[in-house]
């Protein structure tokens, strides 16, 4: 991330939301929000001295909730860019900060600026979030706890150093359960896979066990899916190191008022038997959703999205990178939740096949193209709302235009005219009429 | 992909290529009912 900062190619816009595409591969124009965040990003040298002195704590998005942080901070100590933050709606505007700052960075006075860019080609990379439901207590048990915020504890830098305690005592739990598609693989809530937790729940299980020998560690899942280049081999080392995985679902899980642990009731998958056994913490392999602003990047960019929410690809399978929109291309999970591997292939993809046309200068498009006719045109403007691709628009003299383009000769404009004043340009109605006529030509 | 798996279909059936299943419109549809199709499968 500080390569990407340090390039002098790179301009990263931090804390900012896109609300604007216009133009077409080449000649985009992108409006950027640049919301306040009321420290001058050009003074601010990221010294903390403002962090020392605030008294205000907040709760820690980055740790997931598990540690606290002051009110002016950095989002965590890698952040690019490394410059504090203030929240707002904690700040009790004491101005302790704005006297601690030596290069006067902060102003609070700042307000949302609206910067307009102009580009050549977009790379939507946009992630994905946490699915956070009430299933097996979460939320309401505080030593049921999701994959990511044990990826939290089990991080150097994370609220615990890195030693596993459990939320509740911060004591070390011993007995601990993996409960895999918490909320996917279930009609009900998330219909889809969201395919990296198997190896997720193998790699920590695998993690704890190394670390603390003496652990009982239970994984339970629906099916493994552990494909992939060298994953099979790892869910089976997870199984030689005594891990357990158990096929079922689980029934019911309920807190011990006074120890906090978890008693949890299942039926493994052929016993016919129902089990009840005690964990000191349970681990929820959660969904993925489609990241919080999914719908209006969608609808910004004019791009599509699948049934499950996350953006649609040109073609799933022969071109899972380009989108409808020329010029604008996906990498990683806001395509579709996927490992890092893939996340890399797609991300590399999308970079080379965003510069074929930007190192060239110029984008060959088919002749295959909406013509509209003036003097049949009844201006019922059917066709605007009718284009995929919203290439249509209308000039001052209210005739309709056509951007070539955007235009990808579909001819659904063609097909719902009314007063046949639109045509498709090698796929002309003359020619369909003339087919069909002589195809049922009655032989006799 | 229907001749890639050597599917079979009737001799009386005649296709027509389209861009995209957007292109057929009732007109088209109608034309071909109006000459004597028995019946219109639009396939994307």
């Amino acid at each position: 991330m500080l390569e990407s900062e340090r390039h002098p190619n790179i301009d990263i816009l931090s804390y900012s939301e896109v609300i604007e595409v216009e133009g077409y591969i080449g000649n985009f124009i992108v409006k950027v929000k640049r919301n306040a965040r009321f420290v001058s990003e050009d003074l601010c040298t990221g010294c903390g001295a403002c962090t020392e002195v605030c008294p205000i704590y907040v709760t820690n998005y980055f740790d997931e909730n598990l540690s606290a942080r002051k009110c002016i901070d950095i989002a965590f100590a890698q952040a690019v860019p490394a410059i504090s933050n203030i929240n707002r709606e904690a700040c009790i505007e004491c101005f302790a900060c704005v006297d601690a700052c030596e290069t006067e960075a902060i102003d609070f006075s700042q307000q949302d600026e609206i910067v307009e860019i102009e580009v050549g080609t977009i790379i939507v990379a946009t992630g994905w979030d946490l699915y956070q439901g009430d299933d097996y207590g979460y939320g309401k048990y505080e030593n049921v706890i999701t994959q990511i915020q044990l990826e939290r504890i089990l991080a150097p830098n994370g609220p615990t150093y890195g030693h596993l305690k459990r939320p509740s005592d911060r004591k070390r739990p011993k007995k601990i359960l993996f409960i895999n598609c918490v909320g996917s693989r279930d009609v009900n809530k998330n219909p889809y896979c969201s395919v990296v937790c198997c190896n997720l729940s193998v790699k920590n299980s695998k993690l704890i066990k190394s670390e603390y020998p003496d652990s009982e560690i239970m994984v339970n899942y629906i099916d493994m899916r552990c494909a992939g280049k060298a994953y099979e081999e790892y869910y089976r080392r997870a199984r030689e190191a005594n891990i357990l995985f158990i096929k079922g679902m689980i029934g019911k899980i309920e807190e011990d008022p006074l120890t906090k642990n978890l008693i949890v009731q299942f039926e493994p998958v052929g016993t016919d038997t129902l089990v009840t056994r005690e964990f000191h913490m349970v681990i929820l392999s959660s969904a993925s959703l489609p990241s919080q602003g999914t719908n209006e990047i969608a609808q910004v960019m004019n791009i599509e999205k699948t049934s499950d929410g996350f953006l649609k690809e040109f073609h799933a399978r022969l071109d899972p990178i380009s989108t409808k929109v020329p010029g604008i291309f996906l990498a990683g999970s806001c395509q579709g939740q996927k490992s890092i591997d893939l996340a890399v292939s797609q991300a590399k993809g999308a970079a080379s096949t965003a510069s074929i046309p930007m190192g060239k200068g110029e984008y060959a498009i088919e002749l295959i193209r909406a013509e509209p006719s003036d003097e049949r045109c009844a201006k019922c403007y059917k066709c605007i709302d009718a284009c995929p691709y919203k290439a249509i628009s209308v000039n001052e003299m209210g005739n309709i235009i056509v951007d070539i383009i955007s235009c990808r000769g579909c001819g659904t404009c063609a097909a719902i005219c009314p007063s046949k004043a639109i045509d498709l340009a090698y796929y002309r109605d003359n020619q369909f009429t003339a087919y069909i006529d002589e195809l049922l030509v009655i032989e006799d | 992909m229907a001749g890639t798996i050597r599917a079979q279909y009737p001799t009386s059936l005649r296709t027509v290529l389209v861009p995209c299943t957007g292109r057929v419109g009732s007109d088209l549809v109608m034309r071909s009912f109006g000459k004597g199709a028995d019946g219109v499968l639009i396939v994307g």
